[in-house]
């Protein structure tokens, strides 16, 4: 039952009847892309770790209960997601922990230039500097590729919700790589609150 | 309401309406209208170009694939997940055998309150007997001397022992994951965090133990250690090392 060609979904109606490998191939299709997803989100190797544990535990003790109505991916990812925002809403008195510059946070997966590396780390280092709200939007659509619905759904927000928090924190991150000249940035981004009300209507759809 | 009346006046535009129109946070009909003055100011033009140079670092960020260690650790814990609470005992025959094998009388009030209660005796004063059955006790350090013998295997057949080992986190005659660590050591074999599951046995009827540990997508490597002999210098400790993929 655990072969490869094994669907996701037969593998969820195989730990549902029993199979003690089933679950575990599953989390194995998926565990790079939830890594990654956990590490953007909460900075710290650890605590990704951590979050990454306790939700696949929930989701084993689950998904006897899953019931197709989603994709088995948007399901765990789900779970995934939210391990994580609840931990982000923890600690938000906590300082942060910035990705180490090697280690377990580092890619594995070689890039031949220096150049290349070093506007990895620079790029996710802006990201660090979003502000939580604006960060897990953009690691999903943004570097992960999730579709907009798709993240609007993982992150139990309207999709109009995940454009306007995407565009606010791409507007900062070409501010900090340095895209935005800083005459234009200056001039033209505006103080906190200034266009809240009118984007407000425009959220949500 | 028409688009019209909702269009904001420009040039200039804020970066973050410019980054809304980007995103397609604008309605349709605001943002028809807004594009084409937008793309005909040099600077409003700059600040697209900008955002569209940021996605592409953001989508050129590199995998994170997660490291061997997480992923053993995740793969412990599910497998842990998986394992089956441990089995009741029947009273009757845990106290039986314990009685056969202290040759109690008296005692066996002892032994059955003991048994009553739950609790593993460390009663053997040379801790001789340590050929506890895998799922008899949880506690890598109890020296239990409740049991029936150990799993019988043969060289060829330790993968039918698998769904057993793993069900078991006892250590045996070996006491200590620092001990197996060692074992591990001697035999070249790195290994973080406790094993997926572990169990005396007998191997072609000498007394072992064997420890089950991940081996990436969907495989257990077997290894089965001779307690008496190995140790972090002494490869000849390790008496089977097999990689399975069960079913």
């Amino acid at each position: 039952m655990t072969a490869a060609a094994s669907s996701d979904a037969d593998l969820i109606s195989a730990h549902a009847a029993g199979d003690p490998y089933a679950f575990s191939e599953l989390v194995k299709r998926h565990r790079d892309r939830m890594w990654a997803v956990a590490l953007r989100t909460l900075r710290d190797p650890e605590e990704a770790a951590d979050a990454l544990q306790e939700a696949f535990i929930s989701a084993f003790r689950a998904a006897s209960s899953f019931r197709a109505e989603s994709q088995v991916t948007t399901w765990l990812h789900r779970i995934v997601v939210n391990a994580c925002l609840d931990r982000v809403r923890r600690r938000q008195t906590r300082p942060t922990v910035p990705l180490p510059e090697a280690g377990p946070g580092e890619p594995v997966a070689p890039r031949d230039a220096m150049s290349d590396r070093e506007t990895s780390l620079m790029v996710q280092q802006a990201l660090m500097e979003l502000p939580e709200e604006q960060r897990a939007p953009i690691v999903l659509v943004d570097v992960e590729g999730y579709s907009v619905a798709e993240t609007a759904q993982l992150l139990g927000i309207a999709e109009g919700t995940v454009k306007s928090r995407c565009a606010r924190g791409r507007a900062k991150l070409a501010k900090v790589l340095g895209h935005l000249r800083n005459r234009i940035a200056d001039a033209n981004v505006p103080a906190d609150g200034v266009n809240v009300q009118e984007q407000r209507q425009w959220e949500g759809r | 309401m028409t688009g019209m009346e909702r269009v904001p006046m420009g040039p200039p535009w804020s970066v973050d309406l410019i980054a809304d129109l980007h995103a397609g946070v604008l309605p349709p009909e605001v943002a028809a209208q807004l594009r084409p003055r937008v793309e005909a100011d040099p600077e409003a033009n700059e600040i697209l170009r900008a955002l569209d140079a940021t996605l592409e670092d953001l989508q050129a960020l590199p995998p994170i694939p997660m490291p061997d260690h997480v992923a053993a650790r995740i793969d412990a814990a599910l497998a842990a997940e998986a394992r089956p609470a441990a089995p009741v005992v029947s009273l009757d025959e845990a106290r039986k055998r314990r009685n056969r094998r202290l040759g109690l009388g008296g005692a066996g009030v002892l032994v059955a309150a003991a048994a009553a209660f739950g609790i593993v005796l460390a009663v053997s004063p040379g801790g001789q007997q340590a050929k506890t059955p895998p799922a008899a006790q949880e506690t890598p350090k109890t020296s239990s001397n409740t049991a029936a013998p150990p799993l019988a295997l043969k060289r060829d057949e330790l993968g039918s022992a698998v769904g057993d080992v793993l069900k078991a986190q006892n250590f045996g005659p070996l006491e200590t994951p620092d001990r197996l660590a060692g074992c591990l050591k001697g035999g070249g074999i790195t290994s973080s965090g406790n094993p997926l599951g572990i169990s005396p046995i007998t191997l072609d009827g000498k007394d072992a133990v064997m420890a089950i540990l991940p081996a990436g997508l969907g495989q257990y490597r077997l290894v089965v250690l001779d307690p008496k002999t190995c140790g972090p210098d002494k490869p000849e400790g390790v008496l089977a090392d097999t990689t399975i993929k069960p079913r």
